[in-house]
């Protein structure tokens, strides 16, 4: 299935986990540096200053260095805890790896979004990227906020509406 | 053997990092097309796919396997009738640092001084050369080659890697079955599956650690033994699956090599749990 980006609610209540998609669009990163800062952004209501709209947004947990890009554990404190704060800043898709506890599940599945996973298949996925720019904290080097535009990034649902793929 | 000249071990050092960090060997692309075949979880089946879409895209651009570029770690193979000049070594660092630039890879250099280096706190180096080669091992050969292979290792396996005495009771099976239950955890929890699994049993941590190491440099994935396929097996068995989706291959193929060892109750066995774009590494020769 592909959809684009900025993903409306409809699009992601007809995802169920085991569908496999293609994203289209401009998508986020960050991981375990970025993601606390952006979220004290967002408590301040200093998005928009800062040119950053995550209403219908993808982030994808990764660093953004000249060796590509590619999923990082989800699951580290930091990552995991961002999840359900950004779901309420408007954030429908977090993109990364890894099992995610049952609260984060409840927490997605109550905020109305969905975590979608892809293989460290960097070679594959930064070939999927056409533009990279860094969005906000500079000083982050690769784990700074980067904003990317992708065609048919290729991902799989892995949680949604209350249901994991990892629960067997 | 020609005469080494320093600027030329640089340049095919470098070359072979980069060829380390952006290619399957073709017994591992066939490794990993005989699973995909046999593979009956879709989800696990799709990643599969990508991994193996991956590889190709890597080679055919020159670029890395993955973003994670590792830590370079080289073995030396010296034929008994070879020369080494004594600039061999720096040169072999020089062309770590070289690879490093020119593939590039991430830039994981940590500044500073020793406490300084362990907490981070002065940051990393712009530069992707400043990630130094851990320290080598030298390997005598019949003959008058130099080899010279380098492997890149990445995080991953790093965190589940472990190296730890097993009393063996008198009885290789004792050790066997502690090697599978090791692997059984360690996949569980590597988040990149499919993993190459490689043992080194000996009398060291030191010994074990470097037979691993060795058996990734040796790594055929068309020939197993029956050790090796039995771990295999067995940890498949579990269902962990690529990218933890579940299904079929949750490991790829073990490696194992078993050194001399010495008289006691104990042996030395070291697990690297590598992952999906393991063992990357190539070898060149002088
Ligand atoms: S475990 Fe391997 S595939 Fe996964 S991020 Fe690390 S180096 Fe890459
Ligand atoms: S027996 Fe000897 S070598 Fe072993 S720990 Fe004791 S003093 Fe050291």
């Amino acid at each position: 299935m592909n959809v684009t980006t900025p993903l409306s609610q409809d699009v992601i209540n007809s995802l169920t986990i085991n569908d496999q998609i293609l994203i289209t669009g401009k998508i986020y990163t960050g991981r375990d540096a970025a993601l606390p800062k952006l979220i004290e952004l967002y408590e301040q209501g200093r998005l928009a200053e800062n040119g950053i709209s995550l209403t219908g947004g993808v982030i994808f947990h990764t660093a953004v260095s000249d060796a590509g890009i590619g999923p990082t554990s989800s699951n580290k404190v930091e990552i995991e805890e961002s999840i359900p704060l950004l779901s309420q800043a408007g954030i429908k898709i977090h993109l990364g790896k890894g099992k995610l506890s049952d609260a984060t599940v409840a927490a997605l599945k109550a905020h109305g979004s969905v975590f979608a996973v892809t293989p460290p298949a960097s070679a594959l996925l930064t070939a999927k990227m056409t533009h990279k720019r860094v969005a906000a904290f500079p000083e982050e080097g690769i784990e700074a906020l980067y904003e990317l535009t992708v065609v048919d990034f290729p991902a799989i649902i892995a949680i949604a509406h209350g249901r994991s793929i990892f629960d067997r | 053997m020609s005469k080494l000249h320093y600027d030329t071990v640089v340049d095919r050092i470098a070359d072979t990092l980069v060829t380390a960090s952006t290619t399957f060997t073709p017994d591992q692309m066939r490794a990993y097309a005989h699973c995909k075949a046999k593979e009956t979880n879709p989800n696990a089946g799709w990643v599969l796919e990508k991994l193996i879409e991956n590889a190709e895209e890597a080679e055919k651009n020159a670029l890395p396997l993955c973003d994670d570029t590792g830590t370079p770690h080289v073995i030396i193979e010296l034929g008994k009738d070879a020369t080494l000049p004594g600039d061999f070594l720096p040169a072999v660092e020089a062309g770590v640092a070289e690879g490093l630039r020119r593939l590039p890879a991430r830039a994981m250099g940590v500044l500073g001084d020793d406490k300084e280096r362990v907490s981070q706190k002065k940051g990393l180096s712009d530069d992707p050369g400043h990630l130094a080669m851990a320290p080598l091992r030298i390997i005598a050969i019949p003959g008058n080659a130099i080899r010279v292979t380098v492997l890149m290792l990445g995080g991953g396996p790093e965190l589940r890697g472990k190296t730890l005495r097993v009393f063996h009771k008198h009885n290789f099976q004792v050790v066997l079955d502690e090697m599978v239950a090791w692997a059984k955890e360690a996949v569980a929890l590597l988040g990149c599956q499919p993993a190459i699994l490689a043992f080194g049993v000996g009398r060291s941590n030191f010994e074990a650690s470097s037979l691993a190491l060795e058996a990734l440099k040796n790594a055929d994935f068309d020939v197993q033994t029956d050790v090796e396929k039995e771990i295999t097996d067995r940890v498949n068995a579990e269902h962990i699956g690529a990218l933890g989706l579940g299904g079929d291959t949750s490991v790829l193929a073990t490696f194992v090599k078993i050194g001399a060892q010495r008289a006691s109750g104990w042996r030395v066995v070291s697990l690297r749990t590598e992952c999906c774009v393991g063992p990357r590494r190539a070898t060149c020769e002088f």
